[in-house]
């Protein structure tokens, strides 16, 4: 009948886009990058963690439901400059499983308004945080039991795997909470992985109860300013002996809307570059002040 | 011994981009999810090469990271679509390409594990050992599915003939 013939020849000619060589080639400098810096120095995820024992079918789970009366919470929260505050970040829910030799802790946060008469609607947000946070930690699960799953399938032990201390973690870190801004960011990560790390940044404008933009702390010449000032920070840093990617080389080549950053305690805003985005994975996130 | 398995793959990788890139293509139906597809399938391949068990297994092994990483891109653009309840216009350019053309939508009738199947054997020319080892089946389960879609197909594609005239 030839058809599968005709859906092969189909199939065979999918045009191979120019980008793809790129693209792998790019993953590949990354990895050889890796591979050097690791050999100095291992993951950040010590033996240490690994406690719970080696029976491999042993499944573990711990529930911790914090809610903001927990008096654990209190105390973190008395420790914050929050009086006269309008809103603040509290970790709405935390907790960790231990399934198959694969750890997941959870810490997921929500803001909560200290004056209920702002006008500020943050539901939407916390709602949005909590589904981020919850499809990350599915998907990381997911993705580990898969490895799993082939790891053992070609011939990997139990207790081989056990060794590998696999740990899948979403926090959060508040950057900065006072009378005028709300900024944090909630990370994802895998520490067998780099591919699936994950950031988001919060920044909230506490008056308006909008998320602030760059174009709203910097004004209408924002872009230019910030690869400006980038762009000075980075040569700066090189004199006193950083190094970054080259431009050609998928170094810095200007912000974006997607740019990632948190406001700090000047109010200003600073930039951040995830590992590996504009420099070797050793130099970690890097952070640029813009103004101030 | 590693370094040389990390090499292995890395020549690998190199040497088969075009064949990941269409069987990528083949799961996404578009250029930039294909692309994203085999992009990630090669950095976490890179990050976990110490797991493979031998420079034998590279192949199975990939392809099997490979294909999970396509059926993520695929539902994650299937939830992104259902968020942001797909505008007009996207939802009538998803479906001109499927409708593109008739073999490869006897292909797309099929149930998905089948379609891999089917792909793996007569486009990446596996055998079915392989097949078995990227799929997880027993290679009589990748027997009895491969056989029972081809005579599916070979049967739609006799009634679309039929329509067609």
């Amino acid at each position: 009948m030839g058809s599968l013939k005709e859906m092969k020849e189909q199939y065979e000619n999918i045009v191979i886009p120019e980008e793809l060589a790129v693209r792998v080639q790019q993953e590949i400098t990354k990895s050889r990058n890796k591979q050097v810096e690791k050999e100095s120095h291992r993951y950040w995820f010590s033996k240490a963690v690994r406690s719970l024992g080696t029976a491999a079918a042993a499944v573990g789970i711990v529930f911790t439901l914090a809610l903001n009366t927990m008096p654990a919470f209190a105390m973190e929260a008395a420790q914050l400059p929050v009086i006269g505050g309008l809103a603040r970040v509290l970790t709405f829910r935390s907790y960790e499983t231990e399934k198959d030799d694969i750890a997941v802790s959870v810490e997921i946060p929500s803001i909560e308004m200290i004056e209920n008469d702002t006008g500020m609607q943050v539901d939407a947000i916390n709602q949005e945080i909590l589904d981020r946070c919850n499809q990350y930690a599915e998907e990381a699960i997911a993705w580990a039991e898969d490895y799993r799953t082939a790891f053992l399938e070609t011939g990997g032990t139990l207790e081989e795997w056990a060794a590998h201390n696999i740990k899948i973690k979403v926090d959060y870190e508040i950057k900065q909470q006072d009378d005028a801004y709300l900024s944090f960011v909630v990370r994802g990560y895998e520490n067998w992985s780099n591919a699936n790390n994950e950031s988001r940044y919060y920044n909230l404008d506490l008056h308006t109860g909008k998320e602030v933009t760059l174009k709203d702390l910097l004004g209408d010449d924002y872009e230019a300013l910030a690869n400006e000032s980038i762009r000075q920070q980075i040569a700066e840093r090189e004199q006193a002996g950083e190094t970054f990617f080259a431009e050609a080389a998928g170094g810095f080549k200007g912000i974006s809307d997607n740019t990632k950053f948190y406001i700090n305690s000047n109010h200003n805003p600073v930039i951040v570059f995830d590992k590996y985005e504009i420099a070797n994975g050793a130099a970690g996130e890097i952070e640029f002040e813009i103004g101030g | 011994m590693k370094k040389m398995l990390y090499e292995q793959l890395v020549a690998y990788i190199l040497d088969h981009q075009d064949r990941f890139y269409r069987l990528a293509y083949s799961y996404t139906k578009n250029q930039e999810d294909a692309l994203d597809a085999v992009q990630n399938a090669v950095c976490k391949a890179l990050e976990a090469y110490e797991n493979i068990r031998n420079a034998d297994a590279i192949k199975t092994w990939f392809y099997r990271i490979l294909i999970n990483e396509c059926l993520r891109v695929i539902k994650r653009r299937k939830q992104d679509a259902v968020s942001a309840d797909m505008d007009a216009e996207d939802a009538v350019y998803y479906e001109k390409a499927y409708d593109q053309e008739n073999v490869d939508d006897e292909l797309e009738k099929l149930e998905p594990d089948v379609q891999e199947i089917i792909k793996l054997r007569f486009f990446e020319e596996m055998s079915l050992k392989e097949i078995a080892a990227i799929t997880g089946y027993n290679l009589n389960t990748v027997k009895t599915k491969l056989y029972r879609g081809l005579k599916l197909l070979k049967e739609n594609m006799e009634e679309a003939a039929l329509w067609v005239v």
